[in-house]
């Protein structure tokens, strides 16, 4: 090669390599990574997935996170500064919309609003203000104003001779609260408990990691913190830590699968520049993959990085093929030419195929196939028009092997057994059939599942706490919020039986936060006018000790209490308090929806039976039920998608080959060996997840080059055994790759390593045996 | 070291008209634990356990709330401990002593350390002859306060009306 050609070489390495920096700087700048799982599911159908959707991450149970703050020495007793501490930095915190840590909190109520006292608090249901009454409550007072509680009422006792703030702070504290120590709720080991509600939805691992280091960070900026533990758990910590794991675990065994596979390629080609140039098209694709999905969607899932780089694995063939097809006094490019039809039947193939992804009308699913396709077509374009130019010049003719020529003999010698197909057809198809252990998993929490031990103590937290259910949720229907507040008035009575019953520990209605506007006009009308109360707390005054005129500010509440526009959801909603009443109403098609949280569901069949005879207007709602519906619901979507994008395949091979026969001999042993893959994991116990059929696709996807590249016909010896060594190359390359995420130990990984790692070896053999024989049945 | 003792206790609040006058029994069980039983002119028993205050009253649900939050009975607390039980280092650690002493009597004048207590309890003085104490009198940030009368106090006749000068002056004991 002369001087100029190894310059122009250099020359536009160099323009790549820079072409490739900047797209990824452009592409980084652009790029917002979403990490909410709901982009990844189906669009509901029906109210109750409407409602899962919406509850699976926004509901005020998975919102919670339960947290104790445990002495790391025994000798520590500072639990209760740090619990106030704590509670008091958080309360003012935006990532935070409701922290309880056991503190009465009679400031809860926004000033504004307390004259309202009077309209929220049940008290005047059973009893006037009346002289009988106010004498019974200063008489109390007085007792209190000698009592050690002295110091905490007096505040209050001018404007709230009746204490309702605190009967409203009671009643707005969880039913079955934890043990008090201190002032602050403590767990039976004695640490701090609090109870924390994020703004943000459970499912969005990103925004929860916010709130999360948020929370450390006020913690550890406390006195005395670096003497106690801050342990945090729940639904939402789930979902960080989890994904930590998952990554660290992916990242950990990509890193130990690259260097083996830089490994096997310098032993296959010898030469250190393969490593270059088998990177520089993969690289290419997956910017060009995240260009293009940033382009159409504007922001990116997570989970579309991560399944798109997986997916993009195929494209990993084309600088192999054209690396062991080199031949000595041809050019690089010349040598490509002569399998580029072949590669560019595979690239569109796939592509075709991928489509069908984006039909299923699943978000996520959709980014994923623009992520793969727009990847491919530029992998397998720079693996045509550039690499062949930047190519070392020096490079060894794989076909000069001799152990390749006896493994090519020996391959071409094996007995043709025609039968062994059909035979495995069968016993695949029974496999299917006949596996004891159910064909999908419905519960996708199970593949990426936290450990027992942290589950065990989120649940023994849950119940110190009495913090709400996850699962289970008490939906009331009415013409509007207002109705619904009125319907949730009607049932508390029920509901209190139940909890008397013990079916379930406690049951937060929404009326327990707002009454409705009927009730409160009620308890209006009773307030007697100013004359009328001077007069009975004059009468109620006489034999106690208190000064006259000093309860002029509640006579002023009172008489600005039956004055007040009673009190909407919509005013509470935008108060301090509003975020709770907010969570627990919703509007659907026009109708006011109450969600009402159940802690400590003791017997839900029990519990189903007693909502069923509240009418049709109260129902319970089985999140797991919902969502296991929704999943099943999203399983057929992906499978039509992915019998489509075979159907697809098989067209698209047809349709180039215009030989049906020879496009048989591509698709059966493809096909059987994605059924054999299928069959094995069915064996092994293995139920079927979106993950297992992502990693399918893509053996098949590399499947499909084996088979090609078997099939096609070859005269001269030392071109098969180019075939054939970029073949091994690709085969064992990938087994040992996705072999070694097989032996991950979170169950996603899993999956997917073990899937392809199957399929992969199953599409090499059956291309061996099936494709090869057309060659010689001519 | 446990002591049980009978006291009169007079409060001085300024939403009432008038003071508040109860009687009862104090029960010292020893560093931390301290019992307090009004027996007229209601009943009601406060116990301490802990960090955390139990007052029940008859006839009501038992009303629990840290002692954090009623200074004047921790306060009593650690006088009664400083004097009692001769913790008098865990007295000096929580509040400036001022003493002074006039034959068989004395008297010391205590002020909260803590910022943060000083706004709501200002002053706290113990009367006492001997090695017993006599009078606890809790002054607060309000102006409010209450004398506490043990013993052989708790017996004295009060002047009527009951002012908060002639109460302290039963406290100091008869000028010599």
């Amino acid at each position: 090669m002369s001087r100029g050609a190894i310059a122009n070489r250099w020359l536009l390495l160099g323009a790549w390599i820079f072409a490739l920096a900047a797209l990824g700087f452009v592409v980084q700048r652009s790029l917002v990574v979403t990490s909410d799982l709901r982009a990844f599911m189906p669009p509901p159908r029906n109210t109750d997935q409407k409602l899962l959707l919406d509850q699976i991450g926004e509901g005020p149970a998975s919102r919670l996170l339960l947290l104790e703050i445990a002495a790391k020495q025994e000798s520590f007793e500072h639990f209760a500064e740090l619990s106030r501490g704590l509670a008091q930095a958080l309360r003012g915190d935006p990532h935070f919309t409701r922290v309880l840590n056991g503190e009465v909190d009679l400031t809860a109520l926004d000033p504004a609003l307390l004259p309202y006292r009077y309209l929220l608090s049940p008290t005047l249901d059973a009893q006037p203000l009346d002289a009988d009454f106010l004498r019974d409550e200063l008489h109390q007072r007085v007792e209190d104003l000698a009592s050690p509680a002295a110091g905490m009422l007096k505040p209050w006792l001018a404007r709230d001779p009746t204490l309702e703030m605190l009967k409203l702070a009671q009643r707005w504290t969880p039913a079955k609260a934890p043990q008090m120590r201190d002032g602050v709720w403590v767990a039976p080991d004695g640490g701090a408990l609090l109870l924390v509600e994020t703004a943000a939805p459970a499912f969005d691992p990103a925004a929860q990691g916010a709130a999360i280091d948020a929370l450390r960070a006020k913690f550890d900026a406390l006195a005395d913190s670096k003497q106690a533990h801050l342990e945090i758990s729940g639904p939402g910590y789930f979902s960080v830590l989890v994904n930590a794991n998952t990554r660290a675990e992916a990242e950990w065994l990509s890193a130990i699968g690259t260097l083996a596979f830089a490994v096997l390629l310098l032993l296959a080609y010898r030469h250190p520049g393969v490593l270059l140039s088998a990177a520089l098209p993969i690289a290419s694709g997956a910017l060009a993959g995240i260009a293009a999905t940033v382009f159409v969607f504007g922001p990116i899932h997570g989970i579309t990085l991560a399944f798109g780089f997986t997916l993009l694995g195929v494209a990993q063939e084309y600088p192999l093929r054209l690396l062991s097809h080199r031949r000595a006094g041809v050019s690089a490019q010349e040598s490509l030419a002569g399998v580029w039809s072949l590669l560019r039947l595979a690239i569109a193939s796939a592509c075709i195929a991928y489509l069908a992804f984006f039909a299923s009308g699943v978000t996520g699913l959709q980014q994923l196939a623009v992520f793969t396709i727009a990847g491919l077509i530029v992998a397998g374009f720079v693996t045509r028009a550039l690499l062949p130019a930047v190519l070392p010049e020096r490079f060894t003719d794989v076909a000069d092997s001799a152990w390749l020529e006896k493994l090519r003999i020996t391959l071409d010698a094996a007995p043709r057994l025609r039968v062994l197909p059909w035979l495995l057809l069968v016993l695949a198809c029974a496999a299917i059939g006949f596996a004891p252990t159910p064909l999908w998993q419905n519960d996708l929490a199970a593949l990426t599942p936290v450990p027992p031990q942290l589950l065990q103590r989120e649940g023994e937290l849950r119940a110190a706490l009495g913090a709400p259910d996850v699962r289970y949720l008490l939906l009331l229907d009415a013409a509007d919020a207002d109705g619904v507040l009125a319907l949730s008035e009607k049932i508390s009575p029920r509901v209190e039986k139940w909890i008397a019953d013990k079916l379930v520990d406690d049951v937060e209605l929404p009326s327990r936060w707002l009454p409705s506007l009927g009730t409160q006009t009620a308890r209006q009308a009773k307030l007697p006018d100013r004359v009328t109360l001077q007069a009975a707390l004059d009468h109620a005054s006489q034999d106690s000790e208190f000064q006259p005129d000093l309860f002029v500010p509640f006579l002023d509440d009172v008489e600005a209490a039956r004055k007040l526009p009673p009190l909407t959801p919509k005013t509470f909603g935008a108060s301090l308090l509003g975020a709770r009443l907010n969570a627990m109403l919703a509007e659907r098609d026009g109708r006011g929806l109450g969600l009402a949280t159940l802690s400590g569901v003791h017997d839900a069949d029990a519990l189903a039976k007693a909502v069923a005879q509240l009418g049709d207007n109260v129902r319970l709602l089985d999140l797991k039920g919902a969502s296991e519906s929704l999943v099943a619901d999203y399983r057929a979507r992906i499978g039509i998608a992915l019998l489509v994008a075979l159907a697809l395949l098989a067209v698209a091979v047809a349709l180039a080959f215009r030989d049906l026969r020879r496009a048989w001999h591509v698709i059966a042993p493809m096909s059987l060996a994605t059924l054999l893959a299928l069959a094995m994991l069915r064996l092994g116990g293995v139920s079927l997840s979106l993950f297992h059929l992502v990693a399918l696709t893509l053996a098949a996807g590399l499947g499909l080059h084996y088979a090609l590249f078997f099939e096609r016909r070859v005269d001269d010896p030392a071109e098969a055994r180019r075939t054939l060594h970029a073949t091994l190359v690709c085969v064992v390359s990938a087994v040992f790759v996705f072999g070694l995420l097989a032996t991950s130990s979170v169950p996603v990984l899993r999956a997917i390593g073990l899937t392809v790692a199957l399929g992969v070896a199953f599409h090499f053999c059956l291309s061996t045996i099936m494709a090869r024989n057309s060659q010689h049945d001519r | 070291m446990p002591a049980d003792t009978v006291y009169a206790e007079v409060r001085f609040v300024h939403m009432l008209r008038r003071p508040i006058l109860l009687r009862g029994e104090l029960h010292y069980g020893g560093a931390g634990q301290l019992g307090k039983r009004v027996d007229a002119p209601y009943q009601e028993t406060t116990t301490i356990a802990g960090a955390d205050v139990r007052v029940q009253r008859e006839g009501k649900n038992e009303r629990t709330f840290s002692l954090e939050r009623a200074p004047e009975l921790g306060a009593l607390l650690s006088g009664f401990s400083a004097l009692l039980g001769g913790d008098a280092q865990a007295l000096n650690r929580d509040f400036s002593v001022e003493a002074t002493r006039r034959g068989e009597s004395w008297q010391l004048k205590l002020t909260p350390r803590s910022a943060a207590l000083v706004k709501q309890l200002s002053t706290m003085i113990v009367d006492g002859r001997g090695n017993e104490p006599s009078c606890f009198t809790l002054r607060e940030a309000d102006g409010d306060s209450s004398t506490m009368l043990l013993g052989s106090l708790a017996q004295a006749k009060f002047g009527d009306p009951l002012t908060r000068e002639s109460v302290e002056k039963l406290c100091v004991g008869p000028t010599p």
